[in-house]
C-alpha cells in the first residue's frame, strides 16, 4: 500500500527539455498521507522508547517522582535549566504505564543486548526508506543529469519529500552515446540503460536502484535521445513497446547503435 | 573565443583571434593603430590557409563565394576602416560565422542563462552580456534607462569598462570571448523594432522568472542561475574541487618505485589496463560519431562567465552614468566642508602610513627575510640528512623512523609555505573572479591551522606530561615489565607444559623455551639499567610535544619499536624455523610418494630412490612431523605478538595523519559556505506549463516559444571526496595486511613486510609538491613580492584604463580601497 512498482512519469515543458521520473511512491492521496504519517509516528515513538530504555537501563533512575524543573522551588524564567527541563519530561515518560513496561524490559537484559537492540532500532527509525525515486533530466545542448532520492516518510521529512538527493551531471559533450544493454541478474535478464562516458572507465547506468522493466527503459531512451539529438524533440508514442523489434542476444546493441542514423548530420 | 568552423583549425584562430584582439584594444582603440596589422598578419595567413583546405575538403567555399555577393554592400559598411588590410579576409571569417549561425539557428532553440539576483524593476533597459553563438546568451547585466544604439557603441569603444581595477584584457581571456554584446532590450514595448536575434524580456520587481521571447527562437531555455560572490571566493566548477595537490606525486613514485613495485599496485594496474581496453571496444559500437555543437562546447565557457558575471556587472553598472542622460549634481556647500575636512584627515593619515611604509616597514620586513631565508637554509641541511640513504635501493632515515619522518614533515611545511603565501599574494593583484588560486588558498590554510591545532594540543599533551613525568615513566615501565616481560615468560612457561592438553614434544619444548627465556632475561635486565633514564626520556618527549602534539606521538611509536625489539627478533627466529621445516618437511613428502620436485621445469616428477635414500628420507619425515605442533605454537605465539604490535603502530600512524593531514579548513568552510568548496553542478526543472499547454498570461496576444525554465545550482563538495585520499591510503593499508597473501605469508612462516612507509607519503604528497623548491627560488620569490605590490600596480593602470589618459582622481581612490 505503501509503495506500488515503479512508475514512469514525464515532464516536458519544451521539446528540448524533458524529465524522466521513475518512484515507488503512489500518487499522493490522503490515505497514503495519513499512512505516511502514521509511520512517521511509529518511527517517533521507537526513538522515544529507544531513549526510555537506556535511561532506565544504564541511568538507573530512583522513585516514581521526576526531578523538579526549578530546584530552588522558585518558578522564575532566570532559573530554567534545559537539561532539567527534558529529564523532567523522560522521567515523567519513564514513570508512564508503556515506560515500566519498557523499563523492565531493559533491565531484564544484558547491557550489551540493549545496545545493540536500541542501536538497530534507532537505525531502522531513522534511516529506513520506503520509496525510491529516480529521474534522469535531459537538456538539449547542456547535457544529462541523474538523481536518486531516497525518502517518503522518512523522520526528517513529512510526507512524500526526499531525504537524501544526490545528482550527478554529464555534459552532452561528454556523452558518448546512450544505449540499452542486456545483464543477468540472479536467474533474470534486465534491461538497463546506460550512458557511455568519454574518458571514464565504467559505463553509468541509468536508474541504478529500481532497474525498471524493459518498456520503461525503451520509452525513456527513446525520449532522451529525441531530446538530446534530434531536430525537433519527437512526440512521445505512448505505448512505444511495439517499436524496437529484435532484442535477442545483443540486439541491444544494434538497437543502441542502429536508430542513432536518426539524428541530425 | 568563438570555434572555428573547421575543427583542425581551432588552434590557428585561436591564435589569430587573441593577437588581433590585443591589438584592437591596446593600439587600434587609442588611436596609434597602423593601417598594416603586421604582428597578426602572419598569423592570419596561417589559419587562412588552413581554413581554405578545410572548406574545400567539405565544399562549403562555393556556398560561400555566393553568400559573399550577397552581402557585400552590408558589410562593407561594417568593415570601411580595415578594410584596405585584412578586408576581404575578415568578411570570410565573419561569413562563416554567419553560416554557422544559420546552422545553430536551425536547432532553433534558445538558451537564456539568467542571474536571479539581478536588480529588477520595472524601467525599461538594455540587456547586456556574452553572446556565445547566435542563440545561446549569458546575460550580465540589465542597464536602465539608456539607448540601446548608444549602449553598443560604448561597448566598442570600452567606455562601459573604464575603470577597472585589473586589466580589461583578462576579462575576456577568461571568458572565453571577444566582446561583451547586446543582447536585448527589456521591458520595452512591442511596437520598437529591435533587431531579430535580440531578445525581449519582461520583468517587473515582483517576478522571479523573466519571461523571454526571440524573433528567431522557437523553443527557449531559461537557465537561471544565482551568481557567486568572487569577494567571498565562491565559484562554480563542473568538476569537484581538487583539495589535494595534483597528480604529481604519481610521477614521483613511478620512478622512486620502478625497482619494488608491489603485487598488489600491479594487479590494480593490470585490472585498469584491461578495463581502458573494453572501453576503447565499447567505442566501436557507436556508429555515428556526433559533432558536438558549439552549443554544446560552450559549457566550460559559460561557468567561468557566470563566475565572472558579478564583477563584470558591478563594473558595467559603474559606468552607466557615462553613456546614461543623467549628469551629476554639483555638490552643495556643507557636503563640500565634509570633503575637505575628510581630505584633511586622509592627509594626515597617508602622511603617517608613509612615515611607517618607508622607514619601519622595510627594515621589519628585510630582518623577517633574512631570518626565512636562515631557516630555510638550516631546514635544507636537515632535510638532506634525513633524505640520505647509502644506496639508491636502501631505506633512508624517514623510512624507518616516524620521528624523522614528521620531523621531514614539518620542514617540508616551513618550506613551502613562502611559495604558497607568495602565490596567494598574487592573487589579490588579479581579478577576484579568477578562481584558480582557490584551492591553492584552501590547502594553505588548511596546513597552517593544522599547524596551530596540532601546537595548542602539543602543548596540552606536555604540559601534562611534563608535570606527571615521574607517573609516566613509571606507568611505562610497568606497562613493558607485565606486557613484553612477563607476560611473554609465562605464555612460553605455559608452552613448555603441555598446553591445552596438547602433548607437545617436551624436549624440543624445554629447548625453544628455555632458549627464547634466556634471552627475554638479558633483555629484562637491559630494560633495567635503562630504567633509571626513563624519566628523563618522558620528559624530553614532554618538552618536544611544544612543537605540536605529532611529536611525542612518533616519538612513542618509535619508542614501542625499539623497546619491543626483542619480540621482533623472537617473530623472526621462530618464523625462519618454522618456515624451513615446513620446506623441509614438504620435499620429504615429496621422496615419501617417490616424487621429486624438477627446478628446471618447475613441475613435480616421478623419481627412482634408492632404499636407503627412501629409509632415510621416512624416518627423517615422521620425526619432523611429530616435532612440528612445538615449532608450530612457538611460532604462533610470537607471530600474534607481533601483529599485536603491528596493530598499535597502525593506530599511532592514523592518529599521526589524522594531526599532519586532516581536512579541516574544508569541513569548516563546507559547514560556513558550500558555495566555496564547489562539487559540479546541477540542474533543476522549474514548474511552468507543459509543452503544447496554452501560452503564458503575460503575453497574451503573441504567439509564446515553448519555454522550460531551469535552474542551475552549484553543488558541494560531499564528504566522500574530502576524505578521498583518506579512503585511499584505508584500501591500501587493506589490502596490504588483509589480503590472503599475508594469510599465506602466516601460514608458511614467511616474513610479513611491514607496509611500506611510502604508501603512506601518498597522503603526505597530497598536500605537499613532490618537489620542494631550491633556496635560490625561495630567495627569488621572496624577493619578488614586495615588487610585485608596489611597481606592478602603476604599470598595468595604463593597460587597464583603455582610454588615452589616466583618470586623475586615480590616486586618491586608491589609497582608500587599499589603505
Amino acid at each position: 500500500m505503501l509503495a506500488t512498482t515503479p512508475y514512469l512519469t514525464i515532464r516536458r515543458p519544451s521539446p528540448t527539455t524533458a524529465e524522466f521520473t521513475l518512484t515507488t511512491c503512489p500518487p499522493l492521496t490522503l490515505p497514503l498521507r495519513a499512512a505516511l504519517f502514521g509511520v512517521l509516528c511509529l518511527r517517533f515513538i521507537a526513538v522515544l522508547s529507544v531513549i526510555i530504555g537506556i535511561y532506565a537501563a544504564f541511568f538507573s533512575p530512583t522513585g516514581l517522582l521526576p526531578p523538579p524543573i526549578f530546584p530552588s522551588g522558585r518558578i522564575s524564567f532566570l532559573d530554567f535549566d534545559l537539561n532539567n527541563f527534558l529529564l523532567h519530561i523522560l522521567h515523567l515518560l519513564y514513570i508512564s504505564r508503556p515506560g515500566q513496561y519498557l523499563a523492565s524490559l531493559a533491565i531484564s537484559l544484558p547491557p550489551y543486548a540493549v545496545l545493540a537492540l536500541s542501536a538497530l532500532t534507532s537505525y531502522i527509525a531513522l534511516f529506513a526508506r520506503i520509496h525510491t525515486t529516480e529521474s534522469l533530466l535531459v537538456l538539449r545542448g547542456l547535457g544529462i543529469q541523474m538523481s536518486s532520492s531516497v525518502g517518503g516518510g522518512n523522520f526528517f521529512r513529512l510526507g512524500g519529500g526526499t531525504f537524501m538527493k544526490r545528482t550527478r551531471f554529464i555534459p552532452t559533450e561528454k556523452i558518448q552515446d546512450i544505449l540499452i544493454n542486456e545483464a543477468f541478474k540472479g536467474f533474470e535478464v534486465r534491461y538497463y540503460l546506460v550512458i557511455v562516458v568519454e574518458g571514464e572507465q565504467d559505463v553509468v547506468v541509468c536508474f541504478p536502484r529500481l532497474l525498471p522493466r524493459r518498456k520503461i527503459v525503451e520509452r525513456v531512451w527513446r525520449g532522451a535521445r529525441g531530446c538530446l539529438y534530434e531536430k525537433d524533440g519527437p512526440v512521445l508514442s505512448a505505448g512505444a513497446g511495439g517499436g524496437g523489434g529484435s532484442h535477442g542476444g545483443n540486439g541491444a546493441w544494434r538497437g543502441g547503435s542502429g536508430n542513432g542514423n536518426g539524428k541530425g548530420g | 573565443m568563438s570555434q572555428s568552423l573547421a575543427k583542425e583549425c581551432n588552434e590557428a584562430k585561436e591564435r589569430y583571434d587573441t593577437c588581433f584582439l590585443k591589438w584592437y584594444s591596446e593600439k587600434y582603440l587609442r588611436g596609434n593603430g597602423t593601417e598594416q596589422n603586421n604582428e597578426c598578419s602572419t598569423l592570419f595567413k596561417e589559419y587562412s590557409s588552413c581554413l581554405q583546405v578545410a572548406l574545400k575538403e567539405r565544399g562549403i567555399d562555393k556556398l560561400l563565394d555566393e553568400a559573399r555577393e550577397e552581402l557585400k554592400d552590408s558589410d562593407s559598411t561594417y568593415m570601411g576602416k580595415k578594410k584596405s588590410s585584412t578586408g576581404p579576409d575578415f568578411c570570410r571569417d565573419r561569413m562563416l560565422e554567419h553560416i554557422r549561425d544559420r546552422q545553430d539557428q536551425d536547432d532553433g532553440l534558445m538558451r537564456v542563462f539568467w542571474p536571479t539576483d539581478l536588480p529588477r524593476s520595472d524601467c525599461n533597459g538594455v540587456v547586456v552580456g556574452w553572446r556565445n553563438s547566435a542563440l545561446d546568451v549569458l546575460v550580465v547585466a540589465v542597464l536602465e534607462e539608456v539607448e540601446p544604439r548608444r549602449v553598443e557603441s560604448a561597448l566598442k569603444l570600452g567606455n562601459l569598462l573604464r575603470n577597472a581595477p585589473h586589466p580589461v584584457s583578462r576579462i575576456y581571456e577568461q571568458c572565453g570571448k571577444s566582446s561583451i554584446s547586446v543582447l536585448g532590450v527589456s521591458n520595452t514595448p512591442d511596437t520598437v523594432e529591435v533587431d531579430s536575434s535580440w531578445i525581449r524580456v519582461t520583468i517587473a520587481p515582483k517576478q522571479r522568472v523573466p519571461s523571454v521571447t526571440c524573433a528567431r527562437a522557437s523553443s527557449i531555455q531559461i537557465i537561471l542561475f544565482e551568481r557567486p560572490l568572487p569577494g567571498r571566493m565562491q565559484y562554480m566548477s563542473l568538476n569537484p574541487i581538487a583539495l589535494a595537490l595534483g597528480d604529481k606525486h604519481d610521477g614521483f613514485r613511478q620512478d622512486f618505485a620502478d625497482s619494488g613495485e608491489e603485487d598488489d599496485e600491479k594487479r590494480e594496474r593490470l585490472s585498469k589496463e584491461t578495463k581502458r581496453k573494453l572501453v576503447e571496444k565499447l567505442k566501436q559500437h557507436s556508429v555515428i560519431k556526433r559533432i558536438p555543437s558549439p552549443k554544446e562546447r560552450a559549457l566550460a565557457t559559460i561557468v567561468n562567465q557566470i563566475n565572472w558575471a558579478w564583477e563584470l556587472e558591478k563594473l558595467l553598472q559603474q559606468n552607466v552614468s557615462r553613456i546614461g542622460t543623467r549628469p551629476k549634481r554639483a555638490l552643495s556647500v556643507s557636503e563640500r566642508v565634509v570633503e575637505s575636512a575628510t581630505t584633511a584627515r586622509d592627509m594626515v593619515l597617508v602622511w603617517l602610513w608613509e612615515l611607517i611604509t618607508i622607514y619601519v616597514l622595510p627594515v621589519i620586513k628585510k630582518v623577517f627575510v633574512l631570518g626565512l631565508m636562515a631557516h630555510r637554509v638550516v631546514a635544507e641541511m636537515l632535510l638532506r640528512i634525513l633524505e640520505w640513504r647509502l644506496r639508491p635501493r636502501y631505506a633512508a632515515l624517514k623510512d624507518i623512523s616516524a620521528t624523522a619522518q614528521q620531523v621531514e614533515i614539518r620542514l617540508q611545511q616551513f618550506c613551502y609555505w613562502p611559495m604558497q603565501y607568495v602565490t596567494l599574494r598574487m592573487r589579490k593583484n588579479d581579478w577576484a573572479s579568477v578562481t584558480t588560486s582557490h584551492p591553492d588558498y584552501i590547502r594553505f590554510y588548511n596546513s597552517l591551522w593544522l599547524v596551530a591545532n596540532d601546537v595548542i594540543i602539543g602543548m596540552a599533551f606536555g604540559s601534562y606530561i611534563i608535570e606527571n613525568a615521574g607517573w609516566v615513566a613509571d606507568e611505562i615501565s610497568r606497562l613493558l615489565t607485565t606486557y613484553t616481560v612477563e607476560a611473554l615468560q609465562s605464555s612460553i612457561s605455559w608452552l613448555m607444559g603441555w598446553p591445552a592438553g596438547l602433548k607437545l614434544n617436551t624436549e624440543l619444548a624445554a629447548f625453544l623455551g628455555d632458549l627464547f627465556l634466556w634471552v627475554i632475561e638479558y633483555w629484562a635486565s637491559c630494560i633495567e639499567t635503562i630504567r633509571p633514564m626513563l624519566p628523563r626520556i618522558v620528559l624530553i618527549i614532554g618538552f618536544s610535544s611544544f612543537a605540536g602534539a605529532s611529536m611525542p606521538l612518533a616519538l612513542f611509536s618509535d619508542l614501542l619499536s625499539i623497546l619491543t625489539i626483542h619480540i621482533y627478533s623472537f617473530y623472526l627466529a621462530s618464523a625462519r624455523i618454522f618456515h624451513w621445516q615446513l620446506n623441509i618437511l614438504q620435499s620429504l613428502f615429496h621422496l615419501f610418494r617417490g616424487k621429486k620436485h624438477n627446478v628446471l621445469r618447475n613441475r613435480i616428477d616421478s623419481c627412482d630412490y634408492g632404499l636407503d635414500q627412501l629409509l632415510v628420507g621416512t624416518i627423517l619425515f615422521t620425526v619432523l612431523f611429530f616435532l612440528l605442533p612445538t615449532v608450530v605454537v612457538f611460532y604462533l605465539n610470537f607471530a600474534i605478538a607481533r601483529m599485536a604490535i603491528i596493530l598499535f603502530k597502525a593506530c599511532f600512524d592514523t592518529a599521526l595523519s589524522c594531526l599532519n593531514h586532516f581536512p579541516l579548513f574544508a569541513l569548516m568552510l563546507r559547514v560556513k559556505d558550500p558555495k566555496r568548496l564547489p562539487g559540479g553542478i546541477r540542474f533543476e526543472l522549474r514548474d511552468t506549463q507543459d509543452f503544447g499547454a496554452t501560452s503564458n498570461d503575460n503575453i497574451p496576444l503573441r504567439q509564446h516559444p515553448s519555454t522550460s525554465v531551469i535552474s542551475l545550482q552549484s553543488i558541494p563538495l560531499d564528504f566522500k571526496s574530502m576524505f578521498y585520499q583518506y579512503f585511499q591510503m584505508g584500501n591500501r593499508i587493506r589490502k596490504h595486511y588483509l589480503s590472503p597473501r599475508v594469510a599465506l605469508c602466516l601460514l608458511t612462516g614467511k616474513f610479513v613486510p611491514p607496509l611500506n612507509r611510502r604508501n603512506l607519503y601518498s597522503l603526505q604528497y597530497s598536500m605537499l609538491p613532490a618537489k620542494r623548491a631550491g633556496v635560490m627560488e625561495m630567495w627569488d620569490a621572496v624577493n619578488s613580492l614586495p615588487a610585485s605590490k608596489r611597481k606592478s600596480m602603476p604599470i598595468q593602470v595604463p593597460i587597464l584604463a583603455n582610454g588615452r589618459r589616466f583618470p586623475s582622481n586615480y590616486g586618491g581612490g586608491r589609497s582608500r580601497s587599499y589603505g
